[in-house]
């Protein structure tokens, strides 16, 4: 407590490293997380006065104290304190059960091993036990256990690479950096352990981006930003180790600053049900307020005279006062008609769901052997009334797999497989691959199925040579050899790997680079070409160039780039060859791939020495350097001469072509947020069906900060009108069942309680047992059974029909407007229940002459054609009756039977003679053939309106699912679209992941699958998509990331000088730049 | 991490039918036919039992005669409470029209008695009813003790408020011979209120059984002189209470008070004639402007039943029928309709 006080002033955090006993003056928390909310000491009060912040048990509690007054209770103490406990205990059941596995998995969270350096040595110490100051070593692929400041690395200048996908979803990997004097401090544990630096800092905060602290060490001091810090939370990659210094632990760690208190999240049946519950309330006060004046009324009337059998005392003649009185009476008698326990009904309703979405085998992913997890069982029936799907591009529609598919060379198109009667085939379809065996350094998993490419390779076409030795060329990739002697490509991005990789297996294998030359092995042989001149990448541009010299001496631009570019930039010469290519491109676009335009352009020598000196003096310049080198780049890459293009598939994930497309018959409209650029989300749009070509405009919003966001979305809406979908993605739910149900519940909860309005004067009708037991046990495990395993229309069909879902998005099946419906059908019943017994018994004599109109019999009479009403009409409403549902069903009608027998027996009353008075009724009562008469009755009226009033509806505005159900034996399965669907609840976030089902049968339905080949493009456009960032260009030819091992540079010529120290500001500040720019616009990216 | 790769094949959820939702179930499909064909037999149905019911009904002969006005001497000499020991006789004869045949029962009727108050309910005591405990008076507010602490036995509302009027059936045989027509006053109650729920406490002699406590305030004799022609027939056990005790649902409400003992001239039931009771008015009702009356009535296989029930599933059965029609019309009309753009 003391030290949480203590936290809230911290204003300024300062650790020096290696030292504990300084850190402990400052009592900096431990790396021990707490996620969990109880103990088993305070488990019991913080629980119970959780829950009692609850209306629903505020409101009972209530009741219960209304209820101890003996002038106002109307009903035993043990009417209300049933439930009560019923609700309390399963609550606290289930929080109980939810903070055992917090407690459990922030065990195995605390009890992770980490490296700590301690006493000069470095030691294994668990997570929980590292204190701030400590300086700790992280391997390759291993989660941060806490902030750090990085001190080194084993990578060249203390880089190393993380991925933040547990903070911020990206998968990319970030650069992060050591301060220089640190990043010698290496692996050298002994000058680590010596390390006495003293970070003064920011106080614990959860800003991911941000960071602030200055390090002092050796009487310097060094500034701090977000690119020294390391998270917890990251995951270590491409570094074999590095080394950290405590700065933020545990609970003060960014992660966890950022982990609040997770917000209790309503689902919109949560919200009318509150509302409903509220008009309920009012509806019981008003009813509460008329029965009272009633009361008053009467007893001025006629009670006053009537006051010889019952004596009031002297304070009670009062009419108005008895009133009063009488008010608070109705209150207690009626509360059961505030449902309270269809509160508890939806709990279970709702947690046997997400039981069963847990189980279900067709949402089991194999790959990853993870079944399905509903992380919340609280918006289990939102899934059926989802309308917008938000989801990540990267690894959810796309398997960020890139592979080279196509590519066009000269006019012919490489890459499409022809069977023997010249028409083209699948590509999936079983056809033997190119056997890149005889190449040495192939990649097994490249895939190609064009033998005329390597035919045209082996003939020695120049052209396809040329185009292989610019793929290999011109790119940002690294390459370095494992131990085993593997060529390893270290890609920072996708498409540029798949593109050398294919160069590669074609027999153009880049090896090796040094800023100043590329190395690659051309069919067998090893060429050294010397890298003049680097013209990288940018959004702008849409291109990178390298200039080269080759061993022969000439100078060669090799550019690659977005088609739309590259041919503004070509040669007279071309335009025949580009008319082909352009087809080729589109056709390559239409199929869903992405495209670079190749082409290259020889250069004179005298020219390019011209060229450099004009861009060397540029890079010097103060002024305006950035449009001068523009200048100059467009300057050279012209009259280029086009090779061809490449065509990369961004491998979708299985399925979500088909997902997408019954997500958008289910009018779910999809958005997908992407850091991509604007080309590559389209060409995704395109390639996973959210966009067709049916579509006439796709809006572009280009907006950069909320307002004009807003702005622009207007203007697009305007335009639009009608065509609502901007841009998505593919993730579904169907979830057919719980919306029906739920009115079902509401339903017969409705009908139980307004069957018990009406009763007679001051008097309880009901047997105060049965008001008890009637929600909880008559009636409620029916309703359970049938929310729970009630499937309205079976799997096939609702997977066949997406159409299916559209009304529980439109909040069809469980509104306002049908509870009143509900409402008036419980009215109804309510007084058919009463009026129908009513009649009947004024003024009867039972078969054995005795009078059977006594309160009891009437009671026990209402309460038996109640309970069976109500079975009845949720055997209506169950169409899929399993055994379980008989059982509840059948089970809770004999249930009443026996529990009312036993309650109406001899044995009970002769124990507890004065809280059973109703012994020998049932007995007497139901062996009155006119009792059974009065229940017959009763169940027919108040079924058959009901029936008859359904069949109009279906037979007058039949709905799909109506159809279904009625139809089914003669529609058959119309469809073949298999989904399976993940369902992954966290924090709200529905992730969901895709998975195609069952292929053999999709294999019996080819006509149904849809391919992206089947749909081409009607319109010409632009595939063009490259996964670059900027910035790289700069860091290859400074040789920053390279290792020192690499031969040094050969070259006497001059290489671009750059300022050297620029470079990682450069990139870093790039990247931020993508990075914010993307968070203010992540809004719409499209 | 051992430990996760065995889970992984474990993770697989179990492919049993109720995890995987594939119960073998049966769809409850209603098609209209069945809906239709449904309406029809409860139309059928409802009508048929309707008429039978009504049938039986109208076999019922019934005689109700209210004394109220009647015996308005005795109900002013009531009004004053402190009459309250005063007898007051009063006859009232009438004419049987028609002979009733088979068993025929005996009713008090009370209009306006609201014995379903819930105080009123409440106010007895089961646990001294049963003869568990004669002192137990604790629910019996306000008729728990009396003015000087001693425990009222039957305590509370409801038998304190007991009626007790003496009716008395007897037949005119010729204008000088009255029989007194035979009744029998067991059989009245249920077998387990008699047997199980009602209780004397267990003693030798009854009226030591009730020593130290009172009688209701209203009653002019203790609960064990009820019945003086009958000493089995005393204290809780007495036909007449247990009657009165188990309380009627509604205001208006009639009791079993006797049975014809179908002997003598009555071996068929009540012949036609001339009759009269023989009432000796102790209840008051005017005071809550009540009234009351006695009621002859036989009965049939379903009981003493009114006709409500039958015209009730008459009008159902009617209803139903009505339903039944129009949906057939709505359906074959839209079923045309729709065939109709099938062809198109």
């Amino acid at each position: 407590m003391l030290c949480s006080k203590k936290k809230s002033l911290e204003v300024e955090r300062i650790v020096k490293a290696n030292d504990r006993e300084y850190n402990e003056k400052y009592q900096y928390t431990d790396n021990r997380i707490h996620t969990c909310k109880y103990n088993i000491l305070t488990f019991l009060p913080i629980n119970l006065f959780e829950q009692f912040q609850r209306v629903a048990n505020v409101y009972f509690l209530f009741l219960l104290i209304l209820q101890l007054i003996p002038e106002i209770s109307s009903l035993t103490w043990f009417t209300t304190i049933v439930p009560l406990v019923l609700v309390v205990t399963m609550t606290a059941v289930k929080d109980a059960t939810d903070d055992y596995f917090r407690h459990k998995s922030d065990n195995q969270v605390n009890n992770r091993q980490s490296e700590v350096l301690i006493d000069s040595k470095l030691q294994n110490e668990k997570w929980m036990n590292v204190k701030v100051g400590d300086i700790i070593k992280l391997e390759n692929n291993q989660f941060v256990a806490a902030d750090l400041l990085l001190l080194s690395s084993s990578e060249p200048h203390g880089l190393c690479y993380i991925e933040t996908a547990e903070l911020d979803g990206e998968t990319n990997l970030k650069v992060r950096h050591a301060l220089s004097v640190t990043s010698g401090l290496g692996a050298d544990i002994s000058r680590l352990a010596k390390f006495d630096g003293i970070v003064v800092c920011e106080a614990p905060n959860n800003k991911l981006d941000k960071f602030t602290g200055v390090l002092s060490w050796k009487g310097s001091e060094h500034s701090l930003n977000n690119e020294k810090i390391i998270l917890r939370g990251c995951v270590l990659r491409n570094t074999s180790w590095c080394f950290g210094m405590v700065i933020f632990a545990g609970p003060d760690t960014k992660l966890m600053q950022n982990s609040g208190k997770t917000k209790f999240k309503r689902t919109s049946i949560d919200r009318l049900m509150n509302t409903l519950v509220l008009w309920i309330f009012g509806f019981l006060i008003c009813l509460g307020i008329i029965l009272a004046i009633g009361n008053s009324i009467w007893e001025n009337q006629v009670g006053d005279q009537f006051r010889t059998f019952l004596f009031w005392n002297e304070g009670e003649k009062n009419s108005v006062f008895s009133g009063f009185l009488t008010f608070w009476s109705y209150i207690i008698i009626l509360n059961t008609v505030v449902p309270i326990s269809l509160y508890v009904s939806v709990e279970v309703i709702r947690l046997g769901h997400s039981y069963f979405i847990n189980w279900d085998r067709k949402m089991y992913y194999s790959g990853k052997a993870t079944p399905a997890q509903a992380r919340t069982t609280t918006l289990n029936e939102e899934l059926g009334q989802i309308e917008y799907v938000f989801s990540d591009k990267t690894g959810t529609l796309t398997e960020n797999i890139m592979t080279f598919k196509k590519c066009s060379i000269n006019g012919r198109i490489y890459g499409e497989v022809h069977d023997v009667l010249g028409q083209k085939t699948d590509m999936t379809k079983k056809k033997e691959a190119v056997g890149f065996s005889v190449n040495p350094e192939a990649d097994r998993t490249f895939q190609f199925f064009d033998h005329h490419l390597m035919e045209s390779i082996k003939m020695g076409d120049p052209k396809v040579h040329e185009f292989l030795r610019l793929l290999a060329l011109c790119h940002t990739v690294m390459s370095e050899e494992n131990s085993a002697g593997e060529l390893i490509y270290q890609v920072q991005s996708p498409d540029e790997g798949a593109l050398v990789t294919a160069a590669k297996n074609l027999g153009f294998i880049f090896k090796s680079r040094t800023p100043e030359t590329i190395t690659i092995e051309e069919l067998g042989t090893l060429v050294t070409y010397q890298l003049l001149a680097f013209l990288d990448f940018n959004n702008f541009r849409k291109r990178m160039s390298v200039i080269v010299r080759n061993p022969e001496g000439q100078i060669k631009l090799y550019s690659k780039g977005a088609d739309t570019i590259l041919f503004e930039r070509l040669h007279p010469s071309n335009e025949d060859l580009l008319t082909l290519t352009s087809d080729h491109l589109s056709e390559f676009a239409g199929e869903g791939l992405r495209t670079l335009a190749i082409a290259y352009r020889d250069l004179d020598d005298k020219y390019f020495k011209e060229w450099h000196k004009m861009l060397e003096d540029a890079n010097a310049a103060v002024d305006k350097r950035d449009e001068r080198i523009e200048g100059l780049y467009e300057e050279i890459e012209r009259d280029l001469m086009l090779l061809g293009a490449t065509a990369v598939e961004d491998k979708l994930q299985e399925g979500v072509i088909e997902t997408v497309t019954s997500l958008s018959l289910a009018n779910i409209k999809i958005w997908v947020l992407t850091g991509d650029k604007q080309e590559t989300a389209i060409n995704i749009g395109y390639a996973c069906n959210m966009l067709t070509d049916d579509m006439n405009d796709v809006f572009i919003i280009a907006g950069n900060t909320a307002v004009e966001v807003r702005e622009e979305l207007r203007k697009a809406k305007e335009n639009l009108f009608g065509q609502n979908r901007s841009f998505s993605n593919g993730h579904v739910v169907f979830e057919k069942k719980q919306p029906l149900e739920l009115d079902s519940v509401v339903e017969e909860t409705v009908t139980g309680d307004y069957a018990l309005i009406i009763n007679g004067h001051s008097l309880t009708v009901y047997d105060q047992w049965f008001i008890t037991l009637f929600n909880i046990v008559y009636t409620s495990l029916p309703v359970l059974a049938m929310g729970i395993f009630d499937q309205d229309v079976n799997d096939q069909n609702s997977m066949d029909c997406p159409q299916l879902y559209k009304p529980g998005q439109l909040n069809l099946l469980f509104n306002k407007h049908k509870f009143f419906i509900c409402v008036a059908h419980g009215i109804y019943t309510s007084l058919a229940l009463f009026f129908i017994p009513y009649g009947a018994f004024y003024n009867v004599a039972g078969e054995d002459g005795q009078h059977i109109a006594d309160y009891q019999s009437f009671a026990v009479t209402m309460a038996t054609s109640l309970v069976i009403v109500v079975s009845v009409q949720i055997a209506l409403d169950t169409s899929y009756w399993t055994i379980i549902n008989h059982v509840f069903v059948w089970g809770s009608i004999a249930t009443y039977f026996s529990i009312l027998f036993t309650m109406h027996s001899n044995g009970l009353f002769g124990i507890f003679p004065r809280q059973f008075p109703f012994v020998g009724n049932a007995r007497h009562s139901l062996t009155q053939k006119c009792i059974w008469l009065v229940i017959l009755l009763t169940i027919v009226a108040s079924v058959m309106p009901v029936v008859a009033f359904r069949f109009l509806k279906v037979d007058l505005f039949p709905t799909l699912s109506d159809q279904k159900r009625l139809y089914t034996s003669q529609s058959g399965p119309l469809c073949g679209v298999y989904i399976i669907w993940m369902l992954h609840l966290t924090l709200g976030l529905l992730c969901l992941q895709i998975r195609q089902w069952q292929k053999a049968q999709k294999k019996a339905r080819p006509l149904r699958s849809r391919k992206p080949q089947t749909r081409r493009s009607s319109s010409r456009r632009s595939g063009y998509a490259f996964a670059h960032q900027e910035g790289y260009g700069e860091l290859i030819t400074s040789g920053k990331n390279m290792r020192a091992k690499n031969p040094p540079p050969t070259s006497g010529l001059e290489k671009t000088l750059y300022n050297s120290t620029s470079w990682i500001e450069n990139l870093c500040k790039k990247t931020t730049d993508t990075v914010s720019s993307f968070s203010q616009d992540k809004t719409v990216k499209l | 991490m051992k430990r996760k790769s065995q889970d992984c094949p474990s993770r697989l959820p179990d492919n049993s039918a109720v995890k995987q939702q594939q119960l073998p179930a049966y769809r409850l499909q209603l098609s209209a036919n069945k809906i239709l064909s449904g309406f029809f037999a409860t139309g059928v149905f409802c009508l048929g039992v309707g008429i039978i019911l009504l049938l039986s009904a109208k076999t019922i002969k019934e005689v109700e005669i209210n004394y109220t006005e009647k015996c308005a001497n005795c109900a002013k000499l009531r009004e004053n409470a402190a009459n309250f020991d005063k007898e007051c006789n009063c006859s009232i004869p009438f004419v049987l029209p028609e002979t009733m045949k088979g068993n025929v029962y005996m009713y008090y009727k009370l209009y306006g008695f609201y014995q379903n108050l819930y105080r009123y309910i409440l106010s007895r005591s089961n646990s001294q009813l049963v003869g568990t405990d004669v002192k137990d008076v604790r629910n019996c507010a306000p008729f728990k003790t009396s003015h000087n602490g001693i425990p009222i036995a039957p305590c509370g509302a409801i038998a304190n408020s007991m009626f007790n009027d003496t009716i008395i059936l007897s037949y005119n045989l010729n204008s000088s011979i009255h029989v007194k027509v035979p009744m029998i006053r067991s059989g009245i109650t249920w077998w387990t209120d008699k047997y199980v729920k009602f209780q004397n406490p267990s003693f030798q002699n009854l009226s030591s059984a009730f020593a130290g406590t009172t009688k209701p305030p209203n009653w002019p004799k203790p609960a064990y002189e009820l019945d003086e022609e009958d000493p089995g027939n005393n204290g809780f056990i007495n036909d007449d209470f247990i009657v009165w005790m188990r309380t009627a649902a509604f205001p208006t409400f009639k009791k079993l008070y006797r049975r014809l003992h179908r002997i003598e001239h009555f071996t068929e039931g009540l012949p036609a004639g001339s009759y009269s009771f023989n009432i000796t008015y102790n209840f008051p009702v005017n005071r809550f402007q009540g009234e009351k009356a006695v009621v002859l009535s036989t009965l049939t296989w379903s009981g003493g039943s009114s006709l409500f029930l039958g015209l009730a599933y008459m009008v159902t059965g009617a209803v139903t029928w009505l339903a039944f029609f129009s949906m057939l019309a709505v359906h074959l009309r839209l079923r045309e309709r729709k065939m109709f753009f099938l062809q198109q």
